[in-house]
Protein backbone atom coordinates (compact mmCIF):
# COMPACT_ATOMS: atom_id res chain seq x y z
CA UNK A 1 0.00 0.00 0.00
CA UNK A 2 1.69 3.42 -0.45
CA UNK A 3 0.35 6.27 1.34
CA UNK A 4 -1.20 9.22 0.53
CA UNK A 5 1.24 12.72 -0.72
CA UNK A 6 2.25 15.01 0.42
CA UNK A 7 3.78 12.79 3.70
CA UNK A 8 3.33 13.89 7.06
CA UNK A 9 6.36 15.80 8.56
CA UNK A 10 6.46 13.32 11.22
CA UNK A 11 6.54 10.00 8.29
CA UNK A 12 9.54 12.21 7.11
CA UNK A 13 12.05 13.14 9.52
CA UNK A 14 10.82 9.76 10.93
CA UNK A 15 12.38 8.22 8.24
CA UNK A 16 15.09 10.43 7.84
CA UNK A 17 16.12 9.95 11.94
CA UNK A 18 15.14 6.58 11.71
CA UNK A 19 12.49 6.56 14.17
CA UNK A 20 10.12 4.49 12.46
CA UNK A 21 8.78 0.42 12.71
CA UNK A 22 10.25 -1.82 10.06
CA UNK A 23 6.76 -1.33 8.44
CA UNK A 24 6.24 1.60 8.39
CA UNK A 25 9.91 2.53 7.32
CA UNK A 26 8.94 0.69 4.00
CA UNK A 27 5.69 2.14 3.34
CA UNK A 28 7.57 5.75 3.54
CA UNK A 29 10.19 4.79 1.26
CA UNK A 30 7.77 3.41 -1.24
CA UNK A 31 6.12 7.00 -0.98
CA UNK A 32 9.42 8.44 -1.09
CA UNK A 33 9.89 6.89 -4.49
CA UNK A 34 7.20 8.29 -5.89
CA UNK A 35 7.45 11.21 -4.78
CA UNK A 36 10.70 12.55 -6.04
CA UNK A 37 10.43 16.24 -4.05
CA UNK A 38 10.35 14.64 -0.84
CA UNK A 39 12.70 11.95 -1.62
CA UNK A 40 15.33 15.10 -2.18
CA UNK A 41 14.10 16.85 0.71
CA UNK A 42 14.86 13.37 3.04
CA UNK A 43 18.27 12.75 1.53
CA UNK A 44 19.37 16.23 2.27
CA UNK A 45 18.12 15.88 5.73
CA UNK A 46 20.17 12.46 6.02
CA UNK A 47 22.84 14.56 4.55
CA UNK A 48 22.61 17.21 6.77
CA UNK A 49 22.61 14.90 9.80
CA UNK A 50 26.03 13.33 8.76
CA UNK A 51 27.44 16.92 8.71
CA UNK A 52 26.54 17.76 11.64
CA UNK A 53 27.87 14.99 13.54
CA UNK A 54 30.97 15.13 11.83
CA UNK A 55 30.54 18.93 12.83
CA UNK A 56 29.53 18.31 16.03
CA UNK A 57 31.13 14.70 17.25
CA UNK A 58 34.85 16.24 17.81
CA UNK A 59 33.69 18.10 20.80
CA UNK A 60 32.66 14.89 22.73
CA UNK A 61 36.38 14.26 22.51
CA UNK A 62 37.73 17.42 24.27
CA UNK A 63 39.09 17.38 27.36
CA UNK A 64 36.94 17.81 29.92
CA UNK A 65 37.80 21.20 31.94
CA UNK A 66 38.62 20.19 36.10
CA UNK A 67 35.85 22.51 37.47
CA UNK A 68 32.91 20.64 35.80
CA UNK A 69 34.49 16.85 36.43
CA UNK A 70 34.49 18.39 40.66
CA UNK A 71 31.16 20.03 39.62
CA UNK A 72 29.50 16.42 38.70
CA UNK A 73 30.79 15.07 42.17
CA UNK A 74 28.06 15.06 44.83
CA UNK A 75 28.53 18.34 46.97
CA UNK A 76 28.90 16.42 50.16
CA UNK A 77 31.81 14.63 49.14
CA UNK A 78 33.96 17.10 47.54
CA UNK A 79 36.71 17.77 50.22
CA UNK A 80 39.03 20.05 47.94
CA UNK A 81 40.27 19.91 44.77
CA UNK A 82 43.53 18.45 46.68
CA UNK A 83 41.43 14.77 46.69
CA UNK A 84 41.27 14.96 43.11
CA UNK A 85 45.15 15.85 42.60
CA UNK A 86 47.05 13.29 44.89
CA UNK A 87 45.72 9.93 44.36
CA UNK A 88 42.18 10.11 44.23
CA UNK A 89 42.30 9.29 40.51
CA UNK A 90 43.82 5.87 40.63
CA UNK A 91 41.67 5.04 43.11
CA UNK A 92 38.51 5.57 41.06
CA UNK A 93 40.18 4.04 38.16
CA UNK A 94 39.86 0.53 40.31
CA UNK A 95 36.42 1.73 41.29
CA UNK A 96 35.42 2.06 37.83
CA UNK A 97 36.36 -0.89 36.35
CA UNK A 98 35.08 -2.97 39.24
CA UNK A 99 31.75 -1.30 38.79
CA UNK A 100 31.83 -1.51 34.49
CA UNK A 101 30.51 -0.38 31.30
CA UNK A 102 29.02 2.71 31.98
CA UNK A 103 30.57 3.41 35.04
CA UNK A 104 33.97 2.76 34.32
CA UNK A 105 33.86 4.51 31.01
CA UNK A 106 33.27 8.07 32.01
CA UNK A 107 36.07 7.47 34.46
CA UNK A 108 38.95 5.75 32.24
CA UNK A 109 38.21 8.89 29.87
CA UNK A 110 39.10 11.28 32.92
CA UNK A 111 41.81 9.24 34.14
CA UNK A 112 43.29 9.23 30.71
CA UNK A 113 43.03 12.82 30.37
CA UNK A 114 44.77 13.55 33.72
CA UNK A 115 47.25 11.43 33.35
CA UNK A 116 48.12 13.74 30.00
CA UNK A 117 47.33 11.01 27.33
CA UNK A 118 45.23 12.53 23.92
CA UNK A 119 42.64 10.50 24.66
CA UNK A 120 42.02 12.27 20.78
CA UNK A 121 44.62 8.88 19.70
CA UNK A 122 41.30 7.09 18.20
CA UNK A 123 40.75 10.53 15.71
CA UNK A 124 44.35 10.72 14.83
CA UNK A 125 43.77 6.82 14.33
CA UNK A 126 40.63 7.08 11.73
CA UNK A 127 41.81 9.78 10.19
CA UNK A 128 45.42 8.30 9.77
CA UNK A 129 43.47 5.18 8.82
CA UNK A 130 41.05 7.01 6.20
CA UNK A 131 44.54 8.71 4.55
CA UNK A 132 46.21 5.40 3.87
CA UNK A 133 43.26 2.67 3.19
CA UNK A 134 41.91 4.12 0.38
CA UNK A 135 45.30 4.87 -1.51
CA UNK A 136 45.57 2.27 -3.82
CA UNK A 137 49.19 2.52 -5.07
CA UNK A 138 51.00 2.97 -2.09
CA UNK A 139 49.41 2.52 1.35
CA UNK A 140 52.21 1.70 3.07
CA UNK A 141 55.62 2.29 2.72
CA UNK A 142 57.38 -0.92 3.74
CA UNK A 143 55.51 -3.83 1.71
CA UNK A 144 54.24 -7.24 3.83
CA UNK A 145 57.27 -9.44 1.71
CA UNK A 146 59.80 -7.93 3.96
CA UNK A 147 58.51 -8.44 6.81
CA UNK A 148 61.28 -8.73 8.87
CA UNK A 149 62.66 -5.15 7.89
CA UNK A 150 59.61 -3.61 8.12
CA UNK A 151 59.36 -5.15 11.84
CA UNK A 152 63.38 -4.16 12.55
CA UNK A 153 62.67 -0.84 11.18
CA UNK A 154 59.37 -0.04 13.38
CA UNK A 155 61.05 -1.25 16.33
CA UNK A 156 63.84 1.06 15.78
CA UNK A 157 61.99 3.84 15.13
CA UNK A 158 59.09 3.47 18.16
CA UNK A 159 61.85 2.87 20.56
CA UNK A 160 58.87 -0.23 21.31
CA UNK A 161 59.42 -3.91 20.03
CA UNK A 162 57.00 -4.59 17.01
CA UNK A 163 55.19 -7.31 15.70
CA UNK A 164 52.93 -8.16 12.94
CA UNK A 165 49.86 -10.06 14.98
CA UNK A 166 48.44 -12.98 12.42
CA UNK A 167 45.10 -12.08 11.12
CA UNK A 168 44.25 -14.94 8.58
CA UNK A 169 42.01 -16.28 11.08
CA UNK A 170 39.74 -13.32 10.42
CA UNK A 171 40.56 -13.15 6.39
CA UNK A 172 43.01 -10.65 6.75
CA UNK A 173 46.63 -10.64 5.61
CA UNK A 174 49.75 -7.86 6.06
CA UNK A 175 50.02 -5.57 3.68
CA UNK A 176 52.64 -3.65 4.91
CA UNK A 177 53.27 -0.99 7.08
CA UNK A 178 54.60 2.66 7.68
CA UNK A 179 55.30 5.18 10.08
CA UNK A 180 53.06 8.49 11.14
CA UNK A 181 54.17 11.84 12.42
CA UNK A 182 52.59 10.98 16.35
CA UNK A 183 53.23 13.50 19.33
CA UNK A 184 55.97 13.27 20.31
CA UNK A 185 57.48 9.55 18.99
CA UNK A 186 55.82 8.70 16.02
CA UNK A 187 53.20 6.27 15.49
CA UNK A 188 53.40 2.37 13.56
CA UNK A 189 51.17 1.79 11.23
CA UNK A 190 50.54 -1.71 9.86
CA UNK A 191 47.83 -2.59 7.34
CA UNK A 192 45.80 -5.72 6.82
CA UNK A 193 43.12 -6.84 3.71
CA UNK A 194 41.42 -9.14 3.24
CA UNK A 195 40.04 -10.99 -0.12
CA UNK A 196 37.25 -8.27 -0.33
CA UNK A 197 40.03 -5.63 -0.60
CA UNK A 198 38.85 -4.24 2.74
CA UNK A 199 41.22 -2.75 5.28
CA UNK A 200 42.02 -2.48 8.74
CA UNK A 201 45.21 -0.50 10.16
CA UNK A 202 46.63 -1.48 13.43
CA UNK A 203 48.66 1.55 15.08
CA UNK A 204 50.29 1.87 18.15
CA UNK A 205 53.11 4.63 19.78
CA UNK A 206 54.34 4.31 23.33
CA UNK A 207 53.63 6.44 26.26
CA UNK A 208 55.12 7.54 29.21
CA UNK A 209 56.24 4.66 31.63
CA UNK A 210 53.51 3.83 33.68
CA UNK A 211 50.56 5.07 32.43
CA UNK A 212 47.16 3.12 33.42
CA UNK A 213 46.15 0.80 31.44
CA UNK A 214 42.65 0.54 29.76
CA UNK A 215 40.16 -1.70 28.50
CA UNK A 216 38.73 -1.81 25.10
CA UNK A 217 37.06 1.90 23.99
CA UNK A 218 35.29 2.04 20.85
CA UNK A 219 34.74 5.17 19.04
CA UNK A 220 33.91 6.14 15.14
CA UNK A 221 35.03 9.28 13.37
CA UNK A 222 34.09 9.70 10.31
CA UNK A 223 32.83 6.66 9.15
CA UNK A 224 36.27 4.59 10.18
CA UNK A 225 35.09 2.18 13.79
CA UNK A 226 37.95 2.15 15.93
CA UNK A 227 38.93 0.29 18.85
CA UNK A 228 41.49 1.55 21.28
CA UNK A 229 43.01 0.46 24.19
CA UNK A 230 46.41 1.39 26.57
CA UNK A 231 48.42 -1.78 27.32
CA UNK A 232 52.06 -1.56 29.13
CA UNK A 233 52.31 2.14 28.44
CA UNK A 234 51.87 1.90 24.68
CA UNK A 235 48.62 3.00 23.35
CA UNK A 236 46.53 0.51 20.10
CA UNK A 237 44.07 1.47 17.46
CA UNK A 238 42.85 -0.39 15.19
CA UNK A 239 40.29 1.14 12.55
CA UNK A 240 38.33 0.21 9.94
CA UNK A 241 35.03 0.42 8.22
CA UNK A 242 33.77 -2.94 9.15
CA UNK A 243 31.29 -3.40 11.53
CA UNK A 244 31.64 -2.83 15.40
CA UNK A 245 31.22 -6.73 16.16
CA UNK A 246 33.62 -7.71 13.01
CA UNK A 247 36.31 -5.08 14.30
CA UNK A 248 35.88 -5.78 18.04
CA UNK A 249 36.76 -9.77 16.92
CA UNK A 250 39.99 -8.38 15.25
CA UNK A 251 40.93 -6.21 18.33
CA UNK A 252 40.92 -9.41 20.82
CA UNK A 253 42.62 -11.49 18.02
CA UNK A 254 45.50 -8.62 17.75
CA UNK A 255 45.57 -7.66 21.92
CA UNK A 256 45.79 -11.69 22.67
CA UNK A 257 48.68 -12.42 20.18
CA UNK A 258 50.34 -8.71 21.60
CA UNK A 259 49.90 -10.02 25.40
CA UNK A 260 51.21 -13.67 24.25
CA UNK A 261 54.49 -11.81 22.34
CA UNK A 262 55.40 -8.94 25.10
CA UNK A 263 54.80 -11.71 27.15
CA UNK A 264 57.82 -13.75 25.33
CA UNK A 265 59.90 -10.94 25.61
CA UNK A 266 59.96 -10.34 29.38
CA UNK B 1 18.96 10.48 53.55
CA UNK B 2 18.85 11.34 50.04
CA UNK B 3 19.29 9.26 46.61
CA UNK B 4 22.66 9.50 45.37
CA UNK B 5 22.76 10.34 41.76
CA UNK B 6 25.66 8.09 39.98
CA UNK B 7 28.50 9.98 39.42
CA UNK B 8 30.05 7.51 37.01
CA UNK B 9 26.36 8.28 34.22
CA UNK B 10 27.10 12.33 35.41
CA UNK B 11 30.34 12.60 34.05
CA UNK B 12 30.04 10.31 30.94
CA UNK B 13 27.18 12.45 30.39
CA UNK B 14 29.08 15.54 30.72
CA UNK B 15 30.76 15.70 27.05
CA UNK B 16 26.72 15.63 25.80
CA UNK B 17 25.76 18.20 27.95
CA UNK B 18 28.61 20.36 26.78
CA UNK B 19 27.82 20.12 23.52
CA UNK B 20 24.13 21.04 24.06
CA UNK B 21 25.14 23.99 25.98
CA UNK B 22 27.35 25.13 23.26
CA UNK B 23 24.52 24.60 20.74
CA UNK B 24 22.44 26.92 23.33
CA UNK B 25 24.90 29.16 24.28
CA UNK B 26 26.34 29.37 21.04
CA UNK B 27 29.31 30.17 22.74
CA UNK B 28 31.97 28.20 25.05
CA UNK B 29 32.34 29.56 28.22
CA UNK B 30 28.90 30.74 28.64
CA UNK B 31 28.40 26.75 27.52
CA UNK B 32 30.63 26.21 30.29
CA UNK B 33 28.76 28.45 32.61
CA UNK B 34 25.44 26.48 31.91
CA UNK B 35 26.62 23.19 32.03
CA UNK B 36 28.21 23.98 36.01
CA UNK B 37 25.11 25.40 36.25
CA UNK B 38 23.13 22.35 35.34
CA UNK B 39 25.22 20.29 37.60
CA UNK B 40 24.53 22.06 40.53
CA UNK B 41 20.77 22.29 40.01
CA UNK B 42 21.00 18.32 39.23
CA UNK B 43 22.67 17.98 42.57
CA UNK B 44 19.80 20.19 44.56
CA UNK B 45 17.20 18.69 42.98
CA UNK B 46 18.48 14.72 43.02
CA UNK B 47 15.47 13.37 44.61
CA UNK B 48 13.44 14.38 41.63
CA UNK B 49 15.28 12.07 39.27
CA UNK B 50 14.08 8.16 38.92
CA UNK B 51 17.08 5.54 38.80
CA UNK B 52 16.48 3.40 36.28
CA UNK B 53 15.36 6.28 34.53
CA UNK B 54 17.44 8.26 31.19
CA UNK B 55 19.84 10.72 33.55
CA UNK B 56 20.90 12.22 30.58
CA UNK B 57 17.55 13.38 29.22
CA UNK B 58 16.65 14.70 32.59
CA UNK B 59 19.69 16.41 32.36
CA UNK B 60 18.72 18.09 29.17
CA UNK B 61 15.75 18.83 30.59
CA UNK B 62 17.59 20.83 33.58
CA UNK B 63 19.83 22.47 30.64
CA UNK B 64 17.01 23.55 28.75
CA UNK B 65 14.96 25.21 31.70
CA UNK B 66 17.87 27.04 32.91
CA UNK B 67 18.85 28.11 29.16
CA UNK B 68 15.09 29.53 28.78
CA UNK B 69 14.72 31.16 32.63
CA UNK B 70 18.25 33.07 32.22
CA UNK B 71 17.28 34.39 28.91
CA UNK B 72 13.58 35.52 29.96
CA UNK B 73 15.47 37.30 33.10
CA UNK B 74 18.26 38.67 30.73
CA UNK B 75 16.14 40.08 28.46
CA UNK B 76 14.08 41.31 31.71
CA UNK B 77 17.44 43.14 32.20
CA UNK B 78 17.84 43.77 28.57
CA UNK B 79 18.48 47.49 29.27
CA UNK B 80 20.96 47.01 32.26
CA UNK B 81 23.34 44.39 30.64
CA UNK B 82 26.75 46.39 29.49
CA UNK B 83 27.18 46.10 25.29
CA UNK B 84 30.95 44.38 26.40
CA UNK B 85 29.16 41.53 28.23
CA UNK B 86 27.70 39.66 25.44
CA UNK B 87 29.90 39.59 22.74
CA UNK B 88 30.21 35.69 22.25
CA UNK B 89 32.80 33.83 20.66
CA UNK B 90 30.62 32.03 18.60
CA UNK B 91 30.80 28.12 17.85
CA UNK B 92 34.58 28.02 17.30
CA UNK B 93 35.18 24.88 14.91
CA UNK B 94 37.14 21.87 16.64
CA UNK B 95 40.47 21.13 15.44
CA UNK B 96 40.61 19.26 12.03
CA UNK B 97 43.44 17.99 10.43
CA UNK B 98 42.73 19.39 7.04
CA UNK B 99 41.93 22.98 5.95
CA UNK B 100 39.18 21.77 3.61
CA UNK B 101 37.48 20.12 6.40
CA UNK B 102 37.66 23.43 8.75
CA UNK B 103 36.48 25.56 6.60
CA UNK B 104 33.26 23.47 5.72
CA UNK B 105 32.68 22.72 9.21
CA UNK B 106 33.35 26.32 9.72
CA UNK B 107 30.63 27.04 7.15
CA UNK B 108 27.95 24.58 8.72
CA UNK B 109 28.49 25.77 12.34
CA UNK B 110 27.62 29.42 11.18
CA UNK B 111 24.83 28.34 9.80
CA UNK B 112 23.19 26.37 12.25
CA UNK B 113 24.50 29.60 14.97
CA UNK B 114 21.85 31.58 12.89
CA UNK B 115 18.66 29.38 13.52
CA UNK B 116 16.43 30.34 16.13
CA UNK B 117 17.12 28.59 19.24
CA UNK B 118 14.21 26.68 19.57
CA UNK B 119 14.78 24.78 16.15
CA UNK B 120 18.43 24.63 16.85
CA UNK B 121 18.11 22.83 19.10
CA UNK B 122 15.98 20.00 17.99
CA UNK B 123 17.76 19.49 14.99
CA UNK B 124 20.71 18.75 17.29
CA UNK B 125 18.78 16.57 19.43
CA UNK B 126 17.10 14.90 17.09
CA UNK B 127 19.70 15.09 14.02
CA UNK B 128 23.01 14.43 16.44
CA UNK B 129 21.91 13.09 19.99
CA UNK B 130 19.79 10.34 18.00
CA UNK B 131 16.94 11.31 20.47
CA UNK B 132 13.34 9.90 20.14
CA UNK B 133 11.12 12.26 19.34
CA UNK B 134 8.75 11.48 22.26
CA UNK B 135 12.06 11.92 24.64
CA UNK B 136 12.49 15.91 23.29
CA UNK B 137 9.02 16.41 23.55
CA UNK B 138 9.35 15.78 27.28
CA UNK B 139 12.75 16.81 27.67
CA UNK B 140 11.80 20.26 26.19
CA UNK B 141 7.81 20.29 28.21
CA UNK B 142 6.45 21.22 24.40
CA UNK B 143 3.81 18.70 22.84
CA UNK B 144 5.41 16.06 20.32
CA UNK B 145 4.03 18.57 17.01
CA UNK B 146 5.46 21.55 18.89
CA UNK B 147 8.58 19.22 17.96
CA UNK B 148 8.21 18.30 14.46
CA UNK B 149 7.30 21.44 13.15
CA UNK B 150 10.40 23.13 15.14
CA UNK B 151 12.44 20.29 13.52
CA UNK B 152 10.50 20.46 10.08
CA UNK B 153 11.23 24.13 10.06
CA UNK B 154 15.14 24.28 11.27
CA UNK B 155 15.91 21.29 8.62
CA UNK B 156 14.04 23.24 5.90
CA UNK B 157 16.06 26.63 6.70
CA UNK B 158 19.57 24.70 7.47
CA UNK B 159 18.98 23.50 3.94
CA UNK B 160 18.51 26.54 2.29
CA UNK B 161 20.98 28.11 3.34
CA UNK B 162 23.48 25.60 3.21
CA UNK B 163 21.99 25.69 -0.67
CA UNK B 164 22.53 29.59 -1.50
CA UNK B 165 26.19 28.64 0.05
CA UNK B 166 29.12 28.07 -2.34
CA UNK B 167 30.91 24.97 -0.84
CA UNK B 168 28.69 21.93 -1.09
CA UNK B 169 27.36 20.84 2.65
CA UNK B 170 29.02 17.49 1.56
CA UNK B 171 32.40 17.19 3.56
CA UNK B 172 35.26 16.57 0.99
CA UNK B 173 38.00 14.65 2.59
CA UNK B 174 41.70 15.96 1.45
CA UNK B 175 44.58 14.89 1.88
CA UNK B 176 46.45 17.37 4.59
Amino acid sequence: MTLPAPLSEHDLHGWVDGQLDATRAEEVAAALRASPDDAARAAAYRTQNDALREAFDPWLAEPLPAALVEAATRPEARTSADWLRYGGWAAMLVVGIALGSALGWGLRDLTLQQSGVPTTFAREAAFTHALYAVDQRRPVEVAAGDEQSLVTWLTKRTGRHAFAPDLSSAGYHLVGGRLVAGNAKPTALLMYENADKERLTLQWRPLAPGTEETAFRYDVENGVGVFYWIEDACTYAISGTIDRAKLLAVARLVYGQLVVADAALK
Amino acid sequence: MQADLPRGDLVAALPRLRRYARVLEGDFARADDLVQDTLARAWEKRALWQAGTDLRAWLFTIMHNLFVNQRALARRDARNVSLDDDDGAGLQVPVEPTQQLRVELAELLRDVERLPVEQREVVLLAGVEEMRYEDIAAALAVPIGTVMSRLSRGRERLRRMRDEAPVSLRVVRTNP
